[in-house]
């Protein structure tokens, strides 16, 4: 159920995305990211428009690691990093990352074609009802997206909520 | 093995397997795959004849501001290509490509030819117009207004225009009535080459402009000013 994809620019990466409601051990996955338990971004999916904005964020992640220019300490803290509007850091994890009340769980893994990828061990460690990752937008919680993102309607008349999402990621360096 | 070494080569190959579609003098244009979509990648290439720190320098801001005015214009409700991701070692912007398109340009030239063309091309230009008005109330100019600058999206309700502005290469952010007005006479210039005995019809552009703004009456004013000038502002005295 989990999807897989690799990336273009990148062809020895693989990014697999999984979905989890009914979560009951939040506190616990996140203290096993914490100290490395889990090899993967733990996103809260209420912030999530679509498994594109993911995708984004991972092909961002991985290009900033390759040069050396990632601004935090790990490829997964960067792609939570690189979900977020702001350049603070602790903003983005209390936004982006999951909390230990949380009730879902968004799971991100990057790696390398090379690697074996365990996604069952993953799963195992997980106590809730895994969920196709297009399900998300049931999760997605509209309105503190376009908040957060300062996403005004006017710009909903040129495009979806996501492009707007994504178009912000994409240039957030710059603008 | 040097990760160094690996990354080099990452985009050139990339986009060595994508489809060139523009080569200008600026940049190179490719139509590729980018996570699963179709996007449109504009590569800034290296100008050998620069010195190349200052080729960095000039390259890099080039970037930035394109990606930049797209955004302010999405912003604002004004369609413009999503930017999906940019390549600063490289200077690739990739982009949205948008599909079942046709460029304002080839749209004219058909059109212009038949009984009911007048008044397609009527309500295309009021629609011109009003959008260049919006773009400049965000104080965008884009640099370079041509007919194939613009798109027309294909859709299903023929009633509403949906137009979609690209090339922000040499676009930037100002709020000074005589950048809007150069803005346009590029815009008149490329226009009335382009499409001859328009000249009623950019009027009505024009028109359309002024009323959907108000700060347009003063770049209009301005416009009559550079028409006797020319582009380049007189530097004498």
């Amino acid at each position: 159920m989990h999807r897989t994809h690799d990336l273009e620019i990148f062809p020895e990466y693989t990014v697999t995305q999984l979905l989890f409601k009914d979560l009951k051990n939040a506190a616990e996955l996140r203290k096993m990211a914490v100290n490395g338990e889990i090899k993967g971004a733990l996103i809260n999916p209420t912030m999530i428009v679509d498994a594109f904005q993911i995708l984004v964020a991972a092909n961002k992640a991985v290009h900033l690691h390759k040069n050396g220019k990632m601004k935090t300490r790990s490829l997964y803290s960067e792609i939570i990093f690189n979900l977020s509007p702001t350049n603070n850091i602790s903003e983005a994890f209390k936004r982006f990352g999951i909390s230990d009340s949380d009730n879902a769980v968004y799971i991100v893994l990057v790696h390398n074609k090379e690697e074996t990828l365990n996604v069952d061990d993953i799963i195992s460690k997980v106590d809730g009802q895994q969920i196709d990752v297009d399900q998300v937008s049931e999760l997605t919680d509209a309105a503190i997206v376009k908040k957060l993102y300062k996403v005004a309607p006017m710009e909903e008349r040129c495009g979806s909520l996501l492009d707007a999402v994504v178009c912000r990621m994409a240039t957030k360096d710059v603008a | 093995m040097e990760e160094a070494d690996v990354l080099r080569k990452q985009v050139p190959s990339y986009l060595a397997e994508a489809q060139m579609i523009k080569q200008g003098a600026e940049a190179r244009v490719y139509r590729g795959r980018f996570l699963g979509r179709s996007v449109i990648i504009k590569e800034r290439f290296p100008k050998l004849y620069r010195h190349p720190s200052v080729d960095e320098k000039l390259t890099r801001r080039r970037t930035a501001q394109e990606v930049r005015s797209i955004l302010r214009c999405r912003r604002a409700g004004i369609n413009a290509p999503v930017v999906y991701f940019v390549d600063y070692n490289y200077h690739c912007i990739f982009l949205e490509d948008i599909v079942h398109s046709v460029s304002v340009r080839d749209y004219i030239v058909p059109v212009q030819a038949t009984v009911q063309g007048t008044e397609h091309l009527q309500t295309l230009a009021d629609k011109i117009g009003e959008i260049l008005a919006q773009m400049h109330d965000e104080d965008v100019i884009h640099g370079d207004l041509t007919t194939s600058n613009m798109l027309l999206l294909a859709k299903a309700e023929h009633k509403n225009i949906n137009l979609v502005l690209i090339d922000f290469g040499l676009s930037y952010i100002s709020a000074l009535t005589e950048d809007k007005g150069v803005d346009l006479y590029v815009l008149e210039k490329a226009f009335l080459s382009t499409h001859p005995n328009t000249e009623t019809l950019f009027d009505r552009l024009l028109k359309s402009y002024t009323a959907s703004s108000k700060k347009a009456p003063a770049v209009i004013k301005k416009l009559d000013e550079v028409r006797l000038r020319g582009r380049k502002r007189s530097m004498v005295g």
